[in-house]
């Protein structure tokens, strides 16, 4: 086909938009009803996410060494340490760093750390955050196999409440999140069924006269992409809106901020450009490939 | 041309809407395709379009054997025929000028072409003032006209008109078979398809009765000849 034969075409889709406007109306509702009920569980379940894993970040092995190691030893056990699969950081608090640290936090306690004089009690030790907090049994037995450790303190318990949450967490939203894709698949469907079943005769016409099937979908195709476009860029716009109002009203629940951290919200400028492209791209193609597949049943004459 | 060879088409629900029907319509010929409703007209349209396949036989159209045309072939055979619906058939979204050079659109013609062709296409059915205007602010008989404008843009080796004069007034119903016969003296074949026998005693010409999915008569007839006209009434 030519390049004025597409031009012709694009302007067909264009001018039905206008021309069918109570129906493109319908189905840009239905569209953007469709996109704000994804894209906010989505991004539900994408902070909710962030905020436990903000949590499990919060937890970290220590490894006690023996009292004897020699400095050398010690680097090669940070080496060891460093070269497992699931350690993410690994950093050494020496027994010095860990004395004064106890100094300052038990000041009134000055006669019991002078008693001692020289003598530190406390062992040098290695902090490890992991990769996968689900994998952290697995890690702690890697690193028992290894030689002067005096001994591993590993928050067990809180792990397995959050491998637990995060995985029921993950479970529902996933169920939500489909729930919302196939109600709105089902809204979508319907509309553009509806208003292409309110053309079939032109569509019948067109097949009659010599229309190929292309030739008669390519319009429904770009006028289902600008409604499509358009529910996009308004879901977007909501979106922005709520979001930002939301968390600026986590913000200021102090009380809650200490537990999931301020961090571990994301916000909207970090997100916007893939938030704008899931939108827009999905709500163009949602509608462009609705109203294209919906012709299929009036095209077969 | 048109011929059906031996030609039966029984739908899925096991009626049999025509049953060994042949014939042949030559190149320039204008024939008249008579019977009541239930008759088998209709499904014969349909035969001709490739809306829907023959049980047995063959049929050929404008030189493609429908028996063997892909479906990706349809819109090549539809470009050589124009078809004239009793209800007209525009799309109400366009004006009439656009309703014909939708047509052309269709064939991917240039733009230059589609502007002439279709004024001059509107010129011959008489609308030269009407071609901004939208199917909804026509009269019946005007409808009719932008279809038959429409049929006949594409200069179609045959005009299928299927009870053209159905939905519009009696006097209107002669100006637009007139026009028919005009295009047909052009050289383009028409079938027309219609129950009117009043209207086709009139005219005269190639009559094709159709009774329960059957060929009866076949004949051609003067004008207004009462005893060949009893022929087929009966």
């Amino acid at each position: 086909m030519k390049a004025s034969g597409v031009k012709y075409l694009i302007e067909q889709g264009v001018d039905n938009v206008w021309k069918n406007r109570m129906m493109a109306f319908a189905s840009f509702c239905v569209l953007l009803v469709s996109l704000l009920m994804v894209g906010i569980s989505s991004l539900a379940y994408i902070n909710i996410n962030s905020i436990v894993g903000g949590i499990e970040q919060k937890n970290e092995v220590i490894v006690y060494l023996d009292d004897n190691i020699t400095d050398a030893e010690i680097a090669d056990f940070g080496n060891a340490l460093r070269n497992m699969s699931n350690v993410a950081e690994v950093s050494f608090y020496s027994k010095e760093e860990a004395y004064a640290s106890l100094k300052e936090d038990m000041a009134e306690y000055d006669v019991l750390f002078e008693s001692l004089g020289d003598d530190n009690p406390l062992p040098d030790a290695y902090r490890i955050k992991v990769a996968d907090i689900g994998e952290i049994d697995s890690t702690i037995q890697e690193i028992r196999l290894l030689d002067h450790i005096f001994s591993i303190r590993a928050p067990y318990d809180f792990v397995n409440i959050l491998v637990q949450l995060r995985s029921i967490l993950t479970l529902v939203m996933s169920a939500i999140i489909m729930a919302m894709v196939i109600v709105s698949m089902v809204i979508i469907s319907n509309t553009t069924r509806t208003s292409v079943f309110a053309r079939r005769e032109e569509i019948q016409i067109m097949k009659y006269v010599g229309a190929t099937d292309a030739f008669i979908r390519f319009p429904f195709f770009v006028e289902g992409m600008i409604t499509g476009f358009f529910s996009g860029v308004l879901a977007l716009v909501i979106t922005w809106l709520v979001y930002d109002a939301v968390v600026n009203a986590l913000q200021n629940q102090l009380s809650l901020l200490s537990i999931i951290g301020t961090g571990n919200i994301i916000q909207f400028s970090d997100i916007y450009l893939p938030v704008t492209l899931a939108y827009v791209v999905g709500g163009a193609l949602t509608g462009a490939i609705g109203s294209a597949i919906s012709t299929r049943k009036y095209i077969n004459v | 041309m048109v011929e059906l060879k031996d030609v039966s088409v029984t739908y899925s629900s096991g009626v049999d809407a025509l049953n060994h029907v042949s014939l042949k319509i030559n190149d320039g010929d204008f024939a008249f395709v008579v019977g009541s409703s239930g008759a088998g007209k209709s499904t014969m349209i349909k035969l001709l379009l490739k809306e829907i396949d023959a049980t047995e036989g063959t049929v050929i159209v404008n030189g493609y054997n429908l028996s063997h045309l892909r479906r990706r072939k349809i819109p090549e055979l539809r470009r050589t025929i124009g078809i004239v619906f009793q209800d007209f058939r525009l799309i109400p979204s366009m004006t009439v000028y656009e309703n014909i050079a939708f047509v052309l659109r269709v064939i991917d013609a240039p733009k230059k072409y589609i502007r002439k062709r279709v004024q001059y296409v509107i010129g011959l059915v008489g609308l030269q003032l009407k071609a901004k205007s939208y199917p909804d602010e026509l009269s019946g008989g005007e409808k009719q006209r932008v279809a038959i404008a429409r049929a006949l843009v594409n200069d179609p080796k045959l005009i299928i008109a299927d009870e053209p004069t159905g939905n519009i007034d009696p006097e209107l119903s002669y100006e637009i078979v007139n026009l028919l016969r005009e295009i047909n003296a052009c050289g383009t074949t028409i079938l027309m398809v219609t129950h009117e026998h009043e209207m086709v005693r009139h005219f005269g010409g190639r009559i094709i009765n159709i009774t329960d999915g059957e060929i009866v008569y076949d004949e051609i007839i003067g004008g207004e000849d009462e005893s060949e006209w009893s022929q087929i009434s009966d």
